[in-house]
This record gives C-alpha cells, structure tokens and sequence, in this order.
C-alpha cells in the first residue's frame, strides 16, 4: 500500500512537471478563484458580524438642534418616556459623548490633533421595548420641537441588508462561473498528462493495473495543483486582509470587523478545501473520460 | 487450459478477421500460430489476453469464459498471462529495470518482492548488467528480452508473443526463440505468432495455420509448411 502511494505521488509529481505552462495557468486559475471566493466569503461574514451587531441594537438617536436648559431637557424626557413602546430615556450631553468617544477611539485616530472642537450634538439616546415599534417612535421624536436630526439602526440595516443579498447572489453566481472554468482548466491540464501517458497507460492495463489504480496519480496531480493554488491563494487572501483590516479599522472603528483568527482560520481552511476538491474532480473527471476512450 | 471454441470476429468495417475457429491448446505447450499477413493471428492473440471481444464464440482460459469477462475483472485475467510484441512497447523514460519493476508496481506488489523478482527476471534473459540502461541505448534483441522479462516477471502461467522476432535479424530471432523456448521449459504455456518459416521448420513444435480468418492445420511437431 505504501509503496503504491510512492508511486502514484511519483508519478503525479512527474505528470505536474511534464505539463509545464499548462500546470501554470491551472494553478493560476486556481489561485484567482479562490482568491476571489476568499473576498467573497470575507465579506459575506463581514456583513453578517455588523448585521448582527446592529439588529441587536433598538436604540434611537435624537440629536438636539442647540444647547438646552435643565428644565428643557427633562421635558422631552417626559414626552418622550410616554411614547409606546419605549423603555428608557437618557440624556447625553455633548461633552460627554465626547468624551467617551474620545476614550474609545482617541488613540486610533489621534483625534485631539485633528480635530479641537467637539463636533457631536447633545443627544436623546432612547431604548425600545421591540424591533417593529423603532420606526413608528422614531417618527413621533421628530416632530418634536428643539429635536433635530433622528437615527435608527434600521435604515443602515435595511440597506446593509440589500448590499449583503446582492453581494451574496453576486457571489454565488461568480464563485459558481469561476469553479466552472477552474475546472474546465483543470481537467484539460490533467488531460495533456494523460495523452503524453497514453503509453503508460495502455502498458498498465496489459500488465493488469485497474482503472482505479491507473486513475490516482492522475486524481493526485489535480490535488497538487488544488494545493500549490489554495497554497497561494491563502498567502494572499491573508497578507491583503489583514491589511485592508487595519485600514478599515482606522477609518471606521466602530465597525464590528472580524479579526478573531479562530474564525478567519475557518475561512482559509475552507477556501483550501475548496481548491483540493475543485482539483481532485478535476483529475478525476479527464482521466476517466480518457480511460473510457482507451478501451 | 485454453479452449477457443466456435470463435468467430468480425470488425465493425466488416472485416472478418477469424471464422468459426476451435482451438485447444494444453499447460505447458508451446505452439506457433503462423500464416501470412491478414490471416487472423494478432486477432487471435488480441481475443487471448482480451484486447479485442469476440463477434461470437468462447474463449476459455483456465475454467474462465474471456469472452463474458466484465471489464473490472479484465485487469485480473491480464496478471495470469504475459504478452509481449514485436514493436517491445518499452516506455522510453524508464530504464530497463523500471520498466520490468513496472509491472510489478501496477499491480500493487511490495518493494522486496519487486526487487527480487526483477533481478530474478533480469538474470533469465541476460539483461542484468543492461538493467541501468534506457530502451534507447539497446539493440533490437535487447529490447526485446526486457520486454519478454517484463512479461514473465509475474511468473505467470501463460505467455502470449505477438511477433516476438519480427523485428530482429536472423541470429538475434534465434536467441529469442530459444529464451521462450526455455520459458517454456520452466513450465509456462508459451503461444507465439510468427511469419519466420526457418524458425518454425527447425524447432518442430506444434503448429497452428491460419489463413483468411480459418485453421487450416493444426499439427504437433509440425513445420510452417505452405502457408505463405
């Protein structure tokens, strides 16, 4: 058994070799396929982590157009905790928020350099009890006098919602069109091996080799090219995410990114799994469509 | 232990190649198929090891039906029988000893017994001190003898030459015969195809003739006689 395993890689590896430019532009292709399946996936998780993060939130902000009097404040207040729906009132002066905010994200953006004044509004922040009451609330806040601006995270989450739909059928429809042609690749690739092994193949049988066994060293170089291309493809899909992370985080800190690497790692192993098997079907489709033509 | 029985093929251009052929042919026999191009014998041997089907008839070899084979059992058929051709088909990549281990390898055999039975194999024909060479760098006799080593390097009961000395000059012919001659005398059934009438008038072994796709003798100790 281990000697036939020797032999099959033997021969596998020499088949790679042999095919030259061929092996190259199906390790290319593999790589771009993967690579983009990577982005894709990235991104799908991505969305899903900050969809998740705002959905949780029923929160409504409302921004006070100038600054208010004790007694100002406290009346909103009591209009507003007498809407349905909701739980709590809490007013947040500007200087606080701004405090806090500088607390959370200062050092990342090196704000006191960049910006001297506080630019955030005092601020209603205001919890509901439901889901479905946030729009209806939000609604009655704004008529309210001395209240601006009015946010709710289900206007970002709608749209996060169709951008991620989008995405995904985007994604779905590319991923399918690439693993196609990857394979398409793949098989005529595999194909040249066989042809240039036709000999080979034709002595093994008169000896008395199975198909199975005549089949593996083919299946195998299709999983050295899904290996060397998923190989690549995580050099890539890695070094870029990591630094396009760290971009994103700079300018846009509150986003809820994944940078957890037991969840990336995930990612990877899929996206390797992916090229292995793209490889191995495709070594596994064009040596026994020309097995079939031997006989 | 080989029955051809009532075999008839006809290839799909409509070519009949053999015609209602019996043919039986015992363990440890040695026998020359001979007959002028067209006759049917590469046919006959492509029926043997399974090349080719028949268009009707059986074909027995060793209690089995050839013939009603399916084609995952063929590879088995194949280990019990040599074949060897007039053209060597040696691979061009692989030295002597590679291309003999080869078959040994295809089917699944364990590194010590591969090395014996080369070196076993090797030592019949008298190719050892050749094993390191490529096919390229071999005279004709000696592409042959390895190709003869690679079909007998399973010690199997049978041995299917096709041709063997086609290829080869007077003298070097005459080493080939008289290796599967001696094949032969270790006990294997050794079937050969052969134009070569000098060959077959002097070794007196049994001769089946064809001509046009029929037997048209079938002697022990015979001679090539007037086939052409």
């Amino acid at each position: 058994m281990l000697n036939s395993i020797e032999f099959f890689v033997g021969e596998a590896w020499t088949g790679f070799k042999r095919s030259g430019i061929m092996s190259f532009v199906a390790v290319g292709t593999v790589i771009v396929s993967l690579t983009i399946f990577g982005v894709f996936l990235m991104g799908v998780v991505n969305i899903g982590s900050i969809m998740g993060t705002i959905s949780s939130n029923m929160q409504i902000s409302a921004y006070v157009d100038r600054s208010l009097e004790r007694y100002e404040v406290e009346n909103i207040k009591n209009r507003i905790i007498k809407l349905r729906g909701v739980s709590s009132v809490k007013y947040v002066p500007k200087t606080e928020a701004w405090n806090k905010f500088k607390d959370e994200y200062g050092k990342q953006l090196n704000l006191d350099s960049a910006i001297s004044d506080n630019p955030l509004p005092d601020t209603f922040i205001i919890q509901v009890e439901v889901p479905e009451l946030v729009p209806q609330v939000a609604k009655q806040i704004t008529g309210m006098p001395m209240i601006g601006e009015v946010r709710y995270s289900g206007k970002l989450l709608d749209q996060i919602e169709s951008l991620a739909s989008a995405v995904r059928i985007g994604g779905v429809i590319l991923v399918c069109m690439l693993s196609v042609a990857t394979l398409l690749i793949v098989i005529n690739t595999i194909r040249l091996t066989v042809i240039a092994r036709e000999k080979d193949i034709s002595i093994m049988k008169l000896v008395g080799a199975t198909n199975s066994f005549i089949k593996w060293p083919f299946i195998i170089e299709g999983v050295i090219i899904g290996i060397i291309g998923s190989a690549f493809s995580f050099a890539i899909l890695k070094s870029s995410y990591d630094i396009i992370i760290l971009q994103v985080k700079l300018a846009l800190p509150f986003l809820p990114l994944i940078t957890d690497q037991a969840h990336l790692f995930m990612i990877y192993v899929i996206v390797g799994c992916v090229g292995i098997f793209l490889g191995m079907i495709g070594g596994y489709i064009s040596v026994s469509k020309s097995l079939n033509e031997f006989n | 232990m080989i029955q051809v029985v009532n075999v008839s093929k006809k290839y799909s251009n409509g070519f009949e190649a053999l015609i209602n052929i019996n043919i039986h042919i015992g363990k440890e026999e040695f026998v020359f198929i001979v007959g002028p191009s067209g006759a049917g014998k590469t046919t006959l041997m492509k029926l043997l090891y399974r090349e080719e089907l028949p268009t009707s008839g059986d074909i027995i070899i060793d209690k089995i039906n050839v013939a009603e084979l399916k084609s995952h059992q063929v590879p088995y058929l194949r280990r019990n029988m040599g074949v060897v051709f007039q053209d060597y088909k040696l691979l061009p990549k692989r030295t002597v000893w590679e291309n003999i281990a080869f078959a040994l390898q295809v089917v699944g055999r364990p590194r010590s017994l591969i090395r014996r039975q080369v070196s076993l194999a090797l030592e019949l024909v008298g190719l050892v001190n050749k094993a390191g060479s490529f096919p390229a760098d071999l005279s004709g006799g000696e592409q042959q003898r390895a190709c003869i080593a690679r079909a007998i390097v399973n010690n199997p009961p049978l041995l299917i030459a096709d041709e063997p000395t086609g290829n080869l000059d007077p003298n070097t012919s005459w080493e080939i015969i008289n290796l599967l001659d001696k094949i032969n005398r270790r006990k294997t059934t050794v079937i050969v195809s052969t134009h070569n009438k000098n060959i077959v008038d002097i070794m007196r072994k049994r001769v089946i003739a064809l001509e046009s796709g029929r037997v048209i003798r079938d002697e022990q100790l015979g001679a090539y006689g007037n086939a052409k």
